[in-house]
C-alpha cells in the first residue's frame, strides 16, 4: 500500500501514538515504583520548590502532541474527498480494530479472571449463609458470562461481518414476532429461576434474625455500637442481659450510653457544670465583649491585625455574632441542648425499668471475639451518622442507622488460624469495616473480630473483659469501667 | 370550535412576527429558539462534564498513588491538598461533586436537555416547543444551578460531601463533616434549581410530543428517539417533585431544626442532640424514588439515540419497533416500583425486599429484549461506521457488560456482599458512565451537522472512540474483582488495610488508563469546536436519513421549516426497500404509488413458501451466525 | 423569508391549546410533590407513635374555614368563566374578582390557623422534639399556600386583562387555565384537609 494511502497513515499514527503514550506512562511508573517501596515510610517534609519539573513537562508534552495530531488529522480530512471508496476504507479498518479489540477484550477478560480471581473472595466464605450467597453468585455467574461472551462476539463479529459494501442492500427485516416472544420468554425463565433461588436465599438469610424464629432465643447477640471514627462491641455478660441503652447517657467514659447509675450520675453533674459556665458566660457577655473590642482595636492600631490573620478573623466573627446577637444565640442554644439532655435523663430516671442495673455487668470492648460454629446476632447500633457494618470474608452487611438498632444473625465456620493456615498468611484477621460515608476518616474504621476454636477460650477472653461497673464483693479498687484503654484487654492467643 | 383554535394558534404563532429584528441578547443569550436553547444545553453540559472529569482524575490520582506528594496539587488546591497530599474531606467533596455533576447535569440536562430540545420540533414537524418562553427559563435555571454547583467546590469549608446521595444525618449535621456546612446548602440550592429547570423542560417535551405533531406523524411512525424522550420527560415529570419534597425536609432539617430524619445523635464535641422522632431512612426512601427513574431519565435519551443512529448507519429499519416501543414503556413503569434496591441493606423489613427484588429483576427483561433487537439491526445489514455509529455499538457493548453485572445486584442476597463495594460503582459507570456518556457521543457526532451546519471531523471521531472505549473497559472492569473482593467504596485509601493491598498495582492501571481516557476527550473537545468554525460544511442530508429532521434547510431560520411544514407519508425505518432504488426512503418525500411499508402481510392461509421462509428466519437467526462464526455449514 | 401568511393558515393546529396542556402537566408534577410529604407522612407515623414522638393535636377551626371559602371561591370560579364564555364582561369581572378576594381570604385563613399552632405551643421548629407531626402539618400547609399564591398571581393577571377586554368568548384560554389550576389547588386543599383530620 502507498505511503498515502489512509491505512498506512492509520497504521503508522496508531504506532506512534502508543509509543508517545509510554513515553508519558514512563514517569508515572516511576512514581509506582517509589511509592511501593516507600509505603511503610512517614511523609517527609514537603517543600513546593522541589516540584518534579520534568513529570509535569512531561505531561504538557503529551497533551500538546495529542493537539498536534489533532491538528494533522484536520488536514488531512480536508485534503480527503468523501468517496466510496474513501468510507469502504476506514470502515475496513474500523471493523478490523474492532475484531481486534474483542480479542484483546476476551483475552483481558479471562487473564483478570485468572490473575485476580485469587484475590476474591469467593470460595472460602467463613459463615454458613456465606456458603449459599456464594453458590447463588456462581450461578448467576454461569448464565451471566455466558450472554456476556456470546453477545459480545455477536456485535464485533457483525461489525466486521456486515461492513458497507455499494454492491449489496441491507437486508430489509422489519420484526418478527415470533423472535420477540422466544428472546423474551427465555430471559424471563432464567431470570423467574435466579430470583426464585434468590428469594429463597434472601429468606432463609433475614428469617433467621425474625424474633418470632424457633432459634431466636439460642442466638448469641452482641452489640455493636458505630461511631465517628471507630467501632465498639457491647457483651451481656453474666446476667445474660443487655443494660438499656440511650444517645442521652452518653459521655466520655460511658461511649455507648448504657444506663448505668454511677456513670449517668456524673454525666448529670458534668452538664450541670457546663450549664452553669455556658451560663456565667452569656452573662458575662457586656464584659468579655468591652475585652474583646479593646483588643481589636489595639490589633488594628498596632498593624498585628496584618500579621495574625487568622486570630484577628477570628476575633472579627466573634464581635460581629455579639452585635447582631448571635453569639447569645448560640449559648443560648447550647443551654438549651444540654437542658433537655437533662430533662431527658430525668425522665429516663422516672422511668422503673431503665436502670435496672441489667447493665452492670456489661463489657464494653474494641475487639470482638466469637466461637465457631456457634450463631450469633449482631445488633447495630450507631452513634451520630449512618454507618455500616461491613465483614466481607462472612458475607455480613448492614447499616448502622441513628435512631434505630439493626440486626444480621450468622454462624462463622472457620477460626482465624484456619483461615490463616487457608490463606497461608500468618496475619491475617478477620475485620469489620465501615461500609457507608461517614465523614473524613470512613476509609479507616474497622474492628477485629477473631474466631476461636471453643467456648472456654472465648470466656476465658470474656472474664477478662472489664465490667461497666466492678462487682461489689471484690476488695480490690472498681477497675475503671472504660473501654478505650486495650492495656488492659489481653490479648486473645491464637493456636 | 375551530376559530377557537385557529386563535390559539395565531395567538401560539404570533411571536414568530415580532422577532424580525434580533439583538445578540436575543438571538444568541435568552434565545427562545429550541435549536439554540439545545446547543446552550451542549455547550453547558461539556463544560461541566470537563470539571467532573477533572475532578475524576484528581481523586483517582489519590487512589493509585496514596502516599506519594504531589507539588502541583498542593499548588492547585492550597489548603485541601497540603503536603502535596489531598484532604481527606476534599476527596469526598470531589467524589460528591464529580457524582452530582455526572449524573444531573451532564447526563440528564446535557442528554435530554441537549437532544430533546433539537429534535422533538424538527423529527415531529413542530415550529417550536409548546412554551419557548419556558423552554428559555428551563436553561437559564441549568446555568444559574451549574453556576452555584461549581461555585461550591471553592468556597472555605469545601463542597458537600456526603456522597452525591447525601443521605442524613451526615449531610444535616454540619458537625459531622466541614461539607455539611455551607457546602451543602449550596448543593441543595444548585439542585432546587436544577429540579425547576427540568421540570420546566419535561412539561415541555410532553406538550410538544403530544401536542404539536405534523400531518402524517401519528404516534407509531414516531422515531424511537423520540418514544425514548417523551418516556424520559414522563418518568422527570413525575419523579423529581419527590426529590424536591425529600430535599426541603433536608433543608427544614439542616436549618430550623426539624426532625424529618434526625433521631437519638451524640455529636462529639456537641452533645447529645435535641432531635428525636425522625428517620434516615425516609430520606432515603424518598431519594431513591427519584434515584431510580433517574438513572433511566440517563439511559433511554441514550438509547432512543442508539436506535436511531444504528438503523441509519446499518442501512436497515430497526428491528422489532413495536417491542422498542413497548420495552421503553415496560422501562418505564417498572422504574417506579424498583426503589428499594437501593436500600436492602438499610434493615427494612426483608418481606418488602423481596418484593424489590423480584421487580427489579423483571426490569432486566425490557432490556434483555432492547439489547437483542439492536444486535438484529445489525445483523445482515450494510454497517457505515461512522464515528456515532461506532459509538452506538459501543454502547450497546458497554450496556451489555454494565447491565449484566445489575442481575447480581438485584438480587438481595448477593447485594449483601456487593453493596457499597466496588463492584456497584463498576456496575454503574458502565451503564450510566460509559453506555449513556456514549449515547451523548453518538447524538453529538450525528447530530453535529444538524446543530452547526458543519461536519465533524471523522478521524479524530475515530481515535476519540476507540480510545475512550478501551480506557472505558480498562477502568471499569477491574473494579468488579475488587468489588468481589470485598473492597468498599467511597475510601479514601487503603494503604491503612492490609486485606486490600494487593490491589494497589490496579488501582494504578485503572487510574492511568482514566487519564489516558482523559486525553481523548481533548480530541473531542479540540474537534468538536474547531468544526463549529471551520468544519466542512455540511450538505442537506449528511446521512442520507428518513428522519423529518433533515429535511430543514441546513441554515437555522426561526420556524425551522420555509413555507409549509412536510407531511409525513411512512415511518422513519424505512431503509433498503427492495422495491425501492435507494437504500433510504425519507418520511417525507410524497409517493401514492408505494405502500407505507413492505411487511409480510400475515394471512391465515399464508402460502407455504412464505410460510417457511419465516419459519426458517426466526429459528436460525442466532445458529446461522453460531455456525458462521464455527466455520459450520 | 418566511411567508408568514401562508404559514398562520397551513399549520397543523395543536390538538390541545399548549397552554392548558401544559398546567395539566404542572398540576401532575405539583401532585407528585404533595403525594411525596403525604406518604413521607404515612411512613414517619408509626414508627414516631411506637417510640411516643407523635403528638395528636386538633386541626386549627381555621383550616376548615380555609376549606369553605375554597369551596367558595371554586363556584365564583366557575361562574367567571361562565360569564366570560358568555361575552357578558361585567359579570365576568365581578366574579374574577370575587375569586380574587376569596382567594387572599384563604390565605389570611391559613395565616390565622397557623397563629392557632403557635399558641397551642406547636411552631414549626419543635420546641418539644415529639412534635414531628405538627411539622408535616406545617410543611404540607406553607407549600400549599405557596401553591395558592401562583394562583392568585394567575387571578391577578385574569383579572387585568378582563379590564383591558382581552377575555372573551373567542379568547378563553387564559381563564381556562386559571379555571382549571384554582380547581385544582381547591381540591387539593380538599383532600390535604380529610387526609390530615383522618390520618393524625
Amino acid at each position: 500500500m502507498t505511503i498515502t494511502s489512509p491505512t498506512f497513515m492509520h497504521n503508522s499514527l496508531y504506532k506512534r501514538f502508543l509509543a508517545i503514550l509510554f513515553a508519558a506512562i514512563a514517569p508515572a511508573a516511576i512514581f509506582a515504583q517509589a511509592a511501593a517501596t516507600d509505603i511503610v515510610e512517614p511523609p517527609k517534609e514537603f517543600d513546593p520548590s522541589s516540584w518534579d519539573w520534568v513529570s509535569i513537562l512531561i505531561w504538557v508534552l503529551v497533551a500538546l502532541i495529542i493537539l498536534v495530531i489533532a491538528r494533522a488529522f484536520d488536514i488531512g480530512g480536508l485534503a480527503e474527498k468523501v468517496t466510496g471508496k474513501k468510507i469502504a476504507s476506514s470502515n475496513k479498518v474500523n471493523a478490523t480494530v474492532g475484531i481486534i479489540i474483542l480479542i484483546l477484550g476476551m483475552a483481558g477478560v479471562f487473564w483478570e479472571i485468572s490473575n485476580h480471581g485469587k484475590h476474591l473472595l469467593l470460595w472460602d466464605a467463613a459463615s454458613e449463609h456465606g456458603a449459599t450467597i456464594d453458590s447463588m453468585f456462581m450461578v448467576t455467574f454461569g448464565f451471566t458470562f455466558v450472554v456476556f461472551v456470546v453477545t459480545e462476539i455477536l456485535l464485533f463479529y457483525f461489525m466486521y461481518r456486515y461492513q458497507y459494501s455499494e454492491k449489496r442492500k441491507a437486508h430489509y427485516y422489519f420484526h418478527n414476532n415470533k423472535l420477540e416472544m422466544i428472546w423474551t420468554i427465555i430471559p424471563a425463565i432464567v431470570l423467574t429461576f435466579l430470583v426464585l433461588r434468590g428469594f429463597d436465599t434472601w429468606t432463609k438469610i433475614t428469617y433467621r434474625g425474625a424474633a418470632d424464629h424457633e432459634d431466636y432465643n439460642k442466638d448469641y447477640e452482641i452489640e455493636v455500637f458505630a461511631y465517628q471514627f471507630g467501632w465498639k462491641a457491647r457483651y451481656c455478660g453474666e446476667d445474660n442481659k443487655f443494660g438499656e441503652a440511650n444517645f442521652n447517657f452518653i459521655s466520655g467514659t460511658n461511649p455507648l450510653g448504657v444506663a448505668v447509675s454511677e456513670q449517668v450520675d456524673s454525666l448529670v453533674v458534668s452538664l450541670n457544670t457546663q450549664v452553669a459556665e455556658l451560663e456565667a458566660i452569656k452573662a458575662a457577655v457586656k464584659d468579655s465583649t468591652a475585652v474583646w473590642q479593646k483588643e481589636y482595636n489595639r490589633m488594628v492600631s498596632t498593624g498585628l491585625s496584618k500579621a495574625y490573620v487568622k486570630d484577628f478573623a477570628a476575633l472579627t466573627e466573634k464581635l460581629n455574632d455579639v452585635k447582631c446577637g448571635a453569639y447569645e444565640r448560640k449559648l443560648e442554644k447550647e443551654i438549651d441542648r444540654k437542658k433537655t439532655n437533662l430533662t431527658r435523663i430525668a425522665n429516663y430516671r422516672a422511668m422503673p425499668d431503665v436502670f435496672n442495673k441489667a447493665g452492670n455487668d456489661d463489657r464494653v470492648v474494641t475487639e470482638l471475639v466469637l466461637v465457631k460454629n456457634k450463631s450469633y446476632r449482631f445488633r447495630f447500633r450507631a452513634r451520630d451518622v449512618i454507618h455500616s457494618a461491613y465483614i466481607p470474608e462472612f458475607r455480613v452487611q448492614m447499616n448502622c442507622v441513628p435512631g434505630m438498632s439493626t440486626i444480621f444473625p450468622f454462624t462463622p465456620t472457620k477460626t482465624t488460624a484456619e483461615a490463616r493456615q487457608l490463606k497461608g498468611n500468618q496475619e491475617f484477621d478477620y475485620y469489620l469495616y465501615c461500609n457507608k460515608i461517614c465523614g473524613a476518616a470512613h476509609y479507616n474504621m474497622k474492628i477485629k473480630i477473631t474466631v476461636v476454636e471453643n467456648e472456654a477460650e472465648f470466656n476465658k477472653w470474656v472474664a477478662a473483659q472489664a465490667p461497666l461497673v466492678a462487682p461489689p464483693a471484690s476488695a480490690t479498687p472498681a477497675a475503671p469501667a472504660t473501654s478505650d484503654s486495650t492495656a488492659t484487654q489481653p490479648a486473645i492467643a491464637i493456636r | 370550535m375551530s376559530t377557537a383554535s385557529l386563535h390559539t394558534d395565531h395567538h401560539a404563532q404570533d411571536h414568530h412576527d415580532h422577532h424580525h429584528k434580533e439583538t445578540f441578547i436575543s438571538k444568541y443569550v435568552f434565545s427562545m429558539d429550541h435549536k439554540m436553547i439545545s446547543k446552550q444545553f451542549l455547550i453547558t453540559g461539556i463544560i461541566m462534564g470537563c470539571a467532573g472529569l477533572i475532578m475524576s482524575l484528581l481523586f483517582r490520582l489519590q487512589l493509585a498513588w496514596p502516599d506519594e506528594q504531589f507539588g502541583l496539587l498542593q499548588t492547585l488546591l492550597g489548603k485541601w491538598a497540603v503536603d502535596g497530599k489531598l484532604d481527606p474531606n476534599f476527596y469526598m467533596g470531589l467524589v460528591t461533586i464529580h457524582g452530582t455533576i455526572m449524573v444531573f447535569y451532564v447526563l440528564t440536562a446535557g442528554l435530554s436537555g441537549t437532544f430533546s430540545n433539537l429534535l422533538i420540533p424538527l423529527q415531529l414537524g413542530a415550529r417550536d416547543m409548546a412554551s419557548p418562553f419556558m423552554n428559555m427559563l428551563s436553561y437559564w435555571f441549568f446555568f444559574v444551578s451549574s453556576v452555584v454547583m461549581l461555585s461550591s467546590v471553592f468556597i472555605e469549608t469545601g463542597p458537600a460531601s456526603g456522597g452525591w446521595t447525601v443521605y442524613p444525618p451526615l449531610s444535616a449535621l454540619e458537625k459531622a463533616m466541614p461539607g455539611s456546612g455551607l457546602g451543602m446548602t449550596l448543593w441543595l440550592v444548585a439542585i432546587a434549581l436544577f429540579i425547576v429547570s427540568s421540570l420546566l423542560g419535561g412539561i415541555n417535551y410532553i406538550s410538544t410530543v403530544l401536542n404539536m405533531r405534523t400531518k402524517g406523524m401519528s404516534m407509531n411512525r414516531m422515531p424511537l428517539t423520540i418514544w425514548a424522550f417523551f418516556f424520559t420527560a414522563v418518568l422527570g415529570l413525575l419523579s423529581f417533585p419527590v426529590v424536591l419534597g425529600a430535599a426541603l425536609f433536608l433543608i427544614f432539617d439542616r436549618s430550623f431544626g426539624t426532625s424529618f430524619y434526625l433521631s437519638d445523635i451524640y455529636l462529639e464535641g456537641v452533645g447529645a442532640l435535641e432531635n428525636v422522632g425522625g428517620s434516615p431512612i425516609l430520606y432515603q426512601h424518598l431519594f431513591w424514588f427519584l434515584g431510580h427513574p433517574e438513572v433511566y431519565i440517563i439511559l433511554m435519551p441514550a438509547l432512543g439515540i442508539t436506535s436511531e443512529v444504528i438503523s441509519t448507519n446499518a442501512r436497515k429499519p430497526i428491528f422489532g419497533y413495536t417491542a422498542m416501543i413497548i420495552s421503553l414503556m415496560g422501562i418505564s413503569f417498572l422504574s417506579f416500583i424498583v426503589w428499594g434496591h437501593h436500600m436492602f441493606v438499610t434493615g427494612m423489613n426483608p418481606f418488602i425486599g423481596s418484593v424489590f427484588m423480584i421487580l427489579t429483576l423483571i426490569i432486566a427483561v425490557p432490556s434483555a429484549v432492547k439489547v437483542f433487537n439492536y444486535l438484529t439491526t445489525l445483523w445482515r445489514g450494510n454497517l457505515r461506521f461512522t464515528p456515532a455509529m461506532l459509538f452506538s455499538i459501543g454502547l450497546v457493548s458497554l450496556f451489555i457488560s454494565g447491565g449484566l453485572t445489575g442481575i447480581y445486584l438485584g438480587n438481595a442476597a448477593m447485594d449483601i456482599q456487593l453493596h457499597d463495594s466496588y463492584f456497584v460503582v463498576a456496575h454503574f459507570h458502565l451503564v450510566m458512565g460509559s453506555a449513556s456518556i456514549f449515547g451523548m457521543f453518538a447524538g453529538i457526532y450525528h447530530w453535529f451537522p444538524r446543530m452547526y451546519g458543519r461536519m465533524l471531523n471523522n478521524n479524530l471521531g475515530y481515535f476519540h472512540f476507540w480510545l475512550t472505549f478501551i480506557s472505558a473497559y480498562l477502568v471499569f472492569f477491574p473494579m468488579h474483582f475488587m468489588g468481589l473482593a470485598g473492597v468498599p467504596r467511597r475510601y479514601y485509601q487503603f494503604t491503612l488495610l492490609k486485606d486490600f493491598e494487593v490491589w494497589a498495582d490496579t488501582n494504578k492501571l485503572i487510574t492511568i488508563a482514566a487519564m489516558v481516557g482523559g486525553f481523548a476527550q481533548l480530541l473531542f473537545l479540540y474537534n468538536f469546536f474547531n468544526s463549529i468554525f471551520r468544519g466542512k460544511k455540511a450538505e442537506q442530508n449528511p446521512w442520507q436519513s428518513n428522519t423529518l429532521e433533515w429535511s430543514a434547510p441546513v441554515e437555522h431560520i426561526h420556524g425551522n421549516w420555509p413555507g409549509e411544514i412536510p407531511t409525513v407519508y411512512r415511518g422513519p425505518y424505512e431503509y433498503s426497500r427492495p422495491d425501492r432504488e435507494e437504500d433510504f426512503f425519507p418520511q417525507y418525500v410524497p409517493d401514492e404509488s408505494a405502500p407505507e411499508t413492505l411487511e409480510p402481510v400475515k394471512t391465515k392461509k399464508a402460502p407455504k413458501t412464505e410460510e417457511l421462509a419465516e419459519k426458517q428466519e426466526t429459528s436460525t437467526v442466532f445458529f446461522a451466525a453460531i455456525k458462521k462464526v464455527f466455520g459450520l455449514s | 423569508m418566511e411567508n408568514t401568511q401562508v404559514q398562520k393558515i397551513k399549520d397543523k393546529p395543536p390538538l390541545i391549546a399548549p397552554a392548558k396542556f401544559n398546567i395539566i402537566l404542572i398540576m401532575m408534577s405539583s401532585s407528585m410533590l404533595f403525594a411525596a410529604f403525604l406518604s413521607a407522612f404515612m411512613v414517619h407515623q408509626p414508627d414516631a407513635k411506637a417510640k411516643e414522638t407523635w403528638t395528636y393535636f386538633d386541626l386549627p377551626v381555621f383550616f376548615l374555614v380555609s376549606l369553605v371559602i375554597a369551596a367558595l371561591s371554586s363556584v365564583t370560579m366557575v361562574l367567571a368563566k361562565r360569564a366570560g364564555a358568555a361575552d357578558e364582561l361585567g359579570k365576568l369581572k365581578t366574579f374574577i374578582f370575587a375569586t380574587l378576594m376569596l382567594g387572599l381570604a384563604f390565605c389570611v385563613s391559613q395565616y390565622l390557623g397557623w397563629q392557632q399552632l403557635v399558641e397551642m405551643g406547636l411552631t414549626f421548629v419543635n420546641p418539644r422534639p415529639e412534635d414531628i407531626s405538627a411539622s408535616y402539618v406545617w410543611v404540607i400547609t406553607v407549600v400549599h399556600v405557596v401553591h395558592v399564591l401562583g394562583g392568585i398571581i394567575l387571578l391577578f393577571i385574569a383579572l387585568v386583562k378582563s379590564f383591558k377586554m382581552q377575555i372573551h368568548k373567542k379568547q378563553m384560554t387564559f381563564l381556562s387555565v386559571t379555571n382549571t389550576y384554582w380547581h385544582f389547588v381547591g381540591f387539593l386543599w380538599f383532600i390535604l384537609y380529610l387526609f390530615l383530620y383522618f390520618a393524625r
